[in-house]
């Protein structure tokens, strides 16, 4: 079961670590099995967190940045880096800093500060930006025209209301696709207008801006005419005519979109639709580059189908050739695959280099190429929503999300870059989450790299408060110089995230924290007291999804399961080959469970589901904070009876009875479960009668938490009502531990459920690990 | 040869005289003409003629009220025709066994009479339901044809524009009266409510139109890769008019706003021209390209390679006549072969190569019009008239043509804007009243045996109205064995027609002045021949002698010598125009060539001064030689060549009447001033006379020019040269 999470175990730092104290050597820590790595939110949302409207002071040998871990030498105005040591000089305006009159950074509890840079973000080809949307919102709609009417009537309507929403000066874009892509001159005002790109074959950047007019070479002007180009301040008049502001192009598109017909191409019976996703998104990600390098901006993908067309197809348009799965993928029998996925790590290296965000909402009942998308969606920090209609509220609601601002708002902010500082012997593998390694290097490198590695820098083009990222770290391999009066009993690691908010401020945020090194050697017991299992287990989930995605032939239950074991040897108390006599330390009881939960979860029981959802679940795991992500691994079950109050509930079979109703969360959907009785007595209408109202209550209250939830999460889950026996209720099912199934039915209670399963329950896997684990 | 001594073509283009009663059932000439009514029975008789002997064919003649070709519905019993030579049932033919049986006229054979066609004859021999058969009694009738005679269903009219929209367009006015005299156009274009209509506009990108019914405003689609054009549209790129009439109007009422700012200056032409072929190849139809700057990106990319001097006068000058890029004679193979005519509208101020173009409509029986320096003030009255008279004449669609002709003889060669799909078979994806065809004949035999020969013509077409039709014009002639006889039948229109069409052709392979010389000398040899043959009887000496029937061919020779496409070198005439003169000519029907080549030169000064003079009475004015010697610098005089007017102002003409014309504009140089009817009685009459005189042809519109006698370089080029028989242009017969 999950403990009832404290309120806010990140703090102002927004950091988590596996282990909150650090073994010495890279050989301790390699015994430790669980890799040392922190949990980061650069940019979460703190009421704490003081900005600054000054630039930051940087140490003039690491750069790192002043924080509250320098000391400070107040009389000879010097404060020592705590990375590199270096003694720097406080500049003239600080001169006025003494013990009593701190600048805001060098408090002890502003670990985490954020400063306000003068915007270096300012188009580069348009320095002279009087009133110019410079730093505005930029939105490229790319739109599906293959469904069939009524889908198309939802998605054209989330579309008028997105619109709607985003502030005037946001600029907008409107690229449809299908056979062929459109890209719309929305700046044109005599009819609607759009440039036809072919679908079927690759198109280069170069060729994208010369066939929409807009390359260098593009229009040659008669002598004697004045260049027109200049309106707006904008040099090129692709801003003018393909990205309008909304304010000015609202009423234009929502014509647009209310004459917009679905794709016209014929479909031959037994065939799919025509679609060309691939070339329409070529095409948004050159308009981008050729209007906006370097400003942040999204596309954002509505995509209702596979590609079958051009370059990123994944499927051929015979509908007897079914879409890859899982096992097409093992096998290697999936012949779009490797060649779409290419097409699209391309496409993300271009949207990196330019800044821009690749954002992704498909419904579709079948697979549209998340698998293959995955990457540019990744790589530059976009949303992505899989539902399976665009009328479904997974999607609705999701959308409008995005758009909203206020307390719901995401915050989406743009151009984000991210710098790890760290003490000498912390060595930078990577990380896992949304963000591409920039390839700078310096000399906090590992040896080996992990996700997006080879480098100190990141680029994030969309981040929002909720973006989490994984660092992984590795120590030095070479002895530890013990020089005297040189070792220092922390270390230090500083991420510094700039990035341009919603409101086009360029902002930088410092965090600073520190930890204690420990000689692991002497006492597992204080190595243990730091370790953060729930952390622990997502970042397991998350290295052993990456190492599924990027492994030939991985076997991960196998993994996870040596590594529990490994794990459960070195720190578990026992006498040797006694399993009876096993026990396990509280700062570590629950972590076996959370890898049981893993082994069976949607992470590494992939034939379950499609490549699509793979992909999808995974991205999210990667991005969400670790309270979520544990959520996904092992879902939160909450009963709620006549007896008591609201409680946890055993993730177990044998939580569920006649008379409770379960609301099962598990971050993708939610479940609330009527017990047998209750769903009878609901049936009957007891809740409208007056001397029932308690029973109404009881109905009320797991709907009334679960709305909380789905409020506050994107994207949106889905909610499932249902009760035992009924069809729905696999939902929940999927998700218990199996303590009662078909193999031991006999045993039941009356009134409890069965699961019909072959898995292992949570028992016997633990009667295993402590064999195993107490094994010599 | 003294030009001035000879008569002069002075009432225009004048008809054969009817042949004997036995002929009295041929087809009116207006439809057929042979340069000869006498068909010679032998070779010798043919190579001492000299001049073409042949036929100008024009198969949708406008004919007046009441002489309308009468449509016969065939579709029940089947079109009656002979079963080996396939002609056409006719007034020719014979019915003999009690009426069982009919005689095919031209290759003789004893036909069956089907059951349901059957009549008995009379006492002489005739069928007694004569009166009710117009296909027996008249020259010329129109058969609805059954379903055997088409390979798909009958295509509505479709009128398809592709439209520069490049810098140069824009800045001409070009596009506006396009779109406003397409508009107004809308309710007569044939063949409501089946009729299709579809836009294309293009400059270094090719933009086409959404046109569903159900849109408020068409959309337009770009498509800028020219290399590989694609269409962007499965459908709604072409629509029924009358179901997208509102759309249709929004897109006109726009098109010429949507361009005005447009900067771009070059023209994916031949890029456009295919997709257009795409749009258009499912149905055919007819293509009308507006076009106004050279070629200058994608397929069929054109160079000025017209201004290489030191090809004139060379055995290279023609290549500068003909395409250089053999994609445009592929295009319009492509064309015809999907029933697409195509008409080129061309407004350049610069080269544009018209050669290559225009090889578009030349092979697509199409035709080109063309407004040198298009300005919407200057021109764009002509331009209205004459595109809306393309899109509201009657068209025949989808058409091909054949002329059949006894044993014996045979047509060996065919001139004109078409594309040959067989031997014989004319291929005409679009056809109008407009257009004339001409062919040549030759002796098969050695000696023909019969009397008469017989000729038919049979246009197989699509009507507006959506029925598939087949014009039949039948004639007969007599063979004769005296030459004298031949020249005595000649028809001097026809054989100017013909020697025409002849000559232009042979500039696109040899100098113009090869050409000018061929035709000279065949009527030179011509008419020695005739004096060789009466000198002795009438001892004439050296005196030249002709027939009555070729009294004119010496002059209109000479004229034809200084047409525009023959004319002069290489500074005469501007490359483009002599090219667009060209294919003009090609089509042109006899009478309309005829005053082409002898425009009608008439004095109105007396007559605007004439106090109740009225306008229709200008008719009696007798036109003038075409000579310097005819305009008195005292006179007000009317130059008409059926494609323009010019107003030549006499440098003594009293100034008062320049001043009631012109107002206050008489002062001016009058190369600056417009014609526009004034307030004043003299006005009206003048535009009155000038009304009167298009309305007599309304195949193109006469531009007004004014020129004042002296005012040079403007009175050479519009009035000076055109006086044929002056010697000017180095081209003195
Ligand atoms: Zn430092
Ligand atoms: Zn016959």
């Amino acid at each position: 079961m999950s403990e009832m999470a404290n309120t806010d175990p990140e703090g102002i730092d927004g950091v988590r670590m596996t282990w909150n104290v650090w073994p010495r050597t890279k050989v301790e820590a390699s015994k430790c099995v669980i890799p040392l790595a922190a949990s980061i939110s650069p940019i979460r949302h703190h009421p704490d967190i003081p900005t600054l409207p000054y630039s930051p002071l940087r140490c003039k040998t690491c750069s790192a940045i002043l924080n509250s871990f320098s000391r400070v030498d107040f009389t000879a105005k010097i404060w020592i880096c705590p990375f590199c040591f270096q003694r720097n000089h406080f500049p003239p305006h600080y001169a006025m800093i003494s013990e009593t009159n701190l600048p805001a950074e060098l408090y002890p509890q502003y670990t985490t500060v954020q400063y306000m840079l003068p915007n270096p973000n300012v188009n580069p080809n348009n320095p002279t930006n009087e009133g110019a949307p410079s730093a505005s919102p930029v939105f490229l709609f790319v739109l599906d025209m293959c469904m069939i009417e009524e889908e198309f009537g939802f998605v054209k309507s989330a579309l008028k209301r997105a619109i709607g929403l985003l502030p005037d000066n946001a600029l907008v874009g409107l690229v449809s696709f299908g056979t062929q892509a459109q890209v719309h001159e929305l700046g044109f005002s005599d009819m609607s207008k759009a440039y036809v790109v072919r679908g079927s074959k690759e198109i280069s950047k170069d060729q994208i801006m010369e066939q929409l007019g807009l390359g260098a070479s593009g229009r040659r002007t008669p002598a004697g005419y004045l260049q027109q180009g200049m309106q707006n301040g904008f040099p090129n008049t692709g801003v003018t005519r393909f990205l309008l502001p909304a304010s000015e192009c609202e009423y234009t598109l929502n014509s647009l979109l209310d004459e917009l017909q679905t794709d016209q191409w014929p479909v031959a019976p037994g065939n799919r639709a025509s679609r060309c996703t691939g070339v329409a998104l070529s095409v948004a990600a050159g308009l981008l580059g050729a209007c906006l390098p370097g400003t942040g901006a999204s596309i954002i993908a509505l995509v209702s189908g596979p590609c079958t067309e051009g370059p990123g197809t994944i499927v051929s348009k015979d509908l007897s050739d079914p879409v890859r799965s899982h096992k097409d993928l093992d096998k290697d029998a999936a012949p779009y695959f490797k060649k779409a996925v290419k097409f699209y790590d391309n496409l993300a290296k271009q949207l990196v280099s330019q800044g821009h965000v690749l954002n992704l909402f498909a419904s579709a009942l079948d697979q549209v190429g998340v698998a293959e998308i995955k990457v540019a969606v990744e790589r530059t920090g976009g949303l992505v929503v899989l539902s399976e209609s665009f009328g479904h509220s997974v999607f609705k609601d999701s959308f409008k999300r995005v758009f909203e601002d206020g307390e719901q708002s995401l915050g989406l902010c743009f151009n984000g870059i991210l710098e790890i500082n760290c003490s000498k012997d912390v060595k930078i593998q990577g990380i896992i989450g949304p963000c591409t390694s920039l390839e700078k290097k310096g000399p906090n490198l590992a040896d080996t790299a992990v996700g997006e590695g080879n480098t100190t820098s990141w680029k994030m083009c969309g981040l929002d408060k909720s973006t989490c990222l994984t660092v992984l770290f590795d120590l030095s391999s070479s002895e530890r110089s013990n020089a005297p009066g040189t070792v220092n009993p922390q270390l230090y690691i500083q991420f510094l995230t700039s990035y341009q908010n919603p409101e086009g401020h360029t902002l930088l945020r410092v965090t600073t924290v520190t930890r204690r090194w420990i000689d692991s050697a002497v006492s597992s017991e204080e190595l243990l007291q730091g370790f953060d299992q729930e952390t622990a287990a997502v970042v397991m989930a998350r290295i052993t999804s990456l190492k599924m995605e990027t492994e030939e032939g991985f076997d991960a239950t196998r993994w996870l399961d040596r590594s529990l074991i490994r794990l459960c040897s070195k720190f578990g108390d026992y006498r040797k080959d006694d399993p009876s006599s096993f026990t396990l330390n509280p700062c570590f009881s629950l972590f076996p469970q959370f890898m049981f939960n893993l082994r069976r979860s949607q992470f590494v029981q992939v034939f379950n589901n499609s490549p699509d959802e793979t992909a999808y679940f995974r991205m999210l795991l990667n991005r969400e904070n670790i309270t979520n992500a544990a959520v996904m691994i092992q879902p939160s079950l909450i009963s709620y009876s006549f007896n008591s109050l609201p409680q946890p509930a055993l993730l177990d079979v044998a939580s569920i009875a006649a008379d409770r109703i379960l609301l099962l969360d598990s971050y993708f959907s939610m479940v609330i479960f009527h017990g047998m009785t209750i769903a009878q007595w609901r049936n009957m209408g007891y809740q409208n009668q007056p001397e029932h109202q308690a029973f109404a209550h009881l109905l009320q209250a797991p709907q009334d938490d679960a709305q909380m939830i789905i409020r506050d999460r994107f994207p949106v889950p889905r909610l499932v009502v249902c009760d035992q026996h009924g069809s729905q209720a696999r939902f929940l099912l999927a998700k218990l531990n199996p303590s009662a199934n078909y193999n031991n039915a006999h045993e039941m209670a009356a009134g409890s459920d069965v699961i019909f399963t072959d898995d292992v329950s949570l028992q016997v896997f633990f009667e295993h690990l402590q064999r195993l684990a107490v094994q010599s | 040869l003294d030009p001035k001594a000879l008569p002069r073509p002075l009432d225009g283009d004048v008809e054969p005289t009817p042949l004997p009663e036995a002929y009295s059932m041929n087809c009116d000439p207006r439809y057929l003409r042979l340069t000869t009514s006498a068909i010679p029975n032998s070779q010798s008789l043919v190579s001492r003629w000299h001049l073409p002997l042949g036929a100008v064919v024009c198969p949708l003649a406008e004919a007046p009220d009441g002489e309308e070709v009468p449509v016969l519905n065939f579709v029940s019993t089947g079109i009656i025709r002979c079963r080996r030579c396939r002609t056409y049932v006719n007034p020719y033919v014979t019915f003999t066994d009690a009426g069982r049986k009919w005689r095919c006229n031209i290759c003789s054979l004893l036909n069956d009479v089907p059951g349901e066609y059957f009549a008995h004859l009379d006492a002489t021999g005739r069928r007694v339901d004569l009166d009710q058969r117009p296909e027996l009694t008249k020259g010329s009738v129109e058969f609805v044809a059954p379903t055997e005679y088409m390979v798909r269903p009958p295509m509505p009219p479709l009128y398809f524009f592709l439209i520069d929209v490049s810098i140069s367009a824009v800045r001409s006015g070009m596009i506006e009266v396009v779109a406003q005299t397409i508009k107004s156009c809308l309710d007569d274009l044939p063949g409501f409510p089946r009729t299709q209509i579809g836009f294309i506009t293009y400059d270094s990108t090719i933009h086409f139109y959404n046109m569903k019914s159900s849109l408020v405003q068409p959309q337009m689609m770009v498509v800028s890769d020219l290399d590989d054009i694609f269409v962007p549209l499965p459908d709604d790129l072409l629509v029924n008019l009358s179901e997208s009439r509102s759309v249709v109007e929004a897109f006109l009422d726009s098109l010429p706003s949507m361009f005005q700012d447009n900067m771009n200056v070059e023209s994916a032409f031949g890029p456009a021209l295919k997709a257009a072929f795409m749009v258009m190849s499912q149905l055919g139809g007819k293509l009308l390209i507006f076009q106004n700057t050279m070629p200058s990106i994608g397929f069929g990319r054109l160079k000025l390679r017209g201004d290489d001097l030191r090809v004139y006068g060379t055995d290279k000058e023609h290549a500068l006549r003909i395409p250089e890029d053999p994609f445009y004679k592929q295009m319009a193979a492509d064309f015809t072969k999907y029933q697409i005519g195509v008409n080129v509208y061309a407004f350049s101020d610069k080269y544009t190569d018209l050669a290559s173009i225009g090889t578009l409509a030349k092979y697509t029986g199409g035709q080109v019009y063309y407004y040198p320096s298009f300005q919407s003030a200057n021109h764009g009255e002509k331009l209205r008239h004459e595109l809306a008279r393309d899109l509201t004449r009657e068209t025949a669609w989808e058409a091909v043509m054949r002329i059949r002709c006894g044993k014996g003889i045979r047509f060996t060669s065919y001139h004109g804007n078409f594309m040959l799909r067989s031997t014989d078979l004319l291929a005409l994806p679009a056809v109008d009243c407009d257009k004339a065809y001409a062919m040549q004949l030759s002796l098969e035999e050695t000696l023909l045996t019969t009397q008469t020969v017989y000729f038919q013509v049979a246009l197989l077409y699509t009507a507006s109205c959506g029925e598939r039709r087949i014009r039949v014009h039948t004639a007969a002639a007599p063979v004769v064995a005296d030459l004298g006889e031949m020249y005595r039948q000649a028809d001097t229109g026809a054989i100017v027609s013909l020697f025409c069409r002849l000559a232009i052709e042979k500039t696109l392979s040899h100098k113009l002045e090869d050409a000018r010389n061929s035709v000279q000398l065949r009527i030179v040899k011509a008419l020695r021949e005739y004096r060789n043959l009466y000198a002795v009887q009438h001892r004439l000496g050296g005196r030249m002698i002709y027939p009555e029937s070729l009294k004119f061919l010496p002059l209109y020779g000479l004229a034809l010598r200084k047409s525009t496409p023959l004319r002069g070198g290489y500074a005469d005439v501007q490359l483009d125009e002599r090219c667009a003169a060209g294919f003009t000519m090609m089509a042109l029907p006899v009478k309309k060539m005829m005053k082409l080549l002898y425009p009608s030169l008439i004095r109105v000064d007396d007559h605007l001064l004439k106090p109740l003079a009225k306008a229709d009475e200008f008719k009696n004015i007798t036109r003038l030689p075409l000579t310097m010697e005819s305009l008195d610098s005292r006179g007000l005089y009317i130059y008409d060549d059926g494609f323009r007017f010019v107003l030549w102002f006499g440098r003594m003409l009293s100034p008062d009447i320049a001043m009631t014309l012109l107002g206050p504009d008489a002062a001016a140089e009058l190369s600056k001033v417009t014609l526009s009817e004034r307030d004043t009685e003299m006005s009206r009459k003048l535009m009155e006379i000038l009304k009167k005189l298009r309305e007599s042809d309304r195949s193109y519109y006469q531009l007004c020019y004014l020129v004042r006698q002296g005012e040079q370089p403007r009175e050479g080029f519009l009035v000076l040269t055109n006086l044929v028989e002056d010697a000017i242009g180095g081209t003195n017969g």
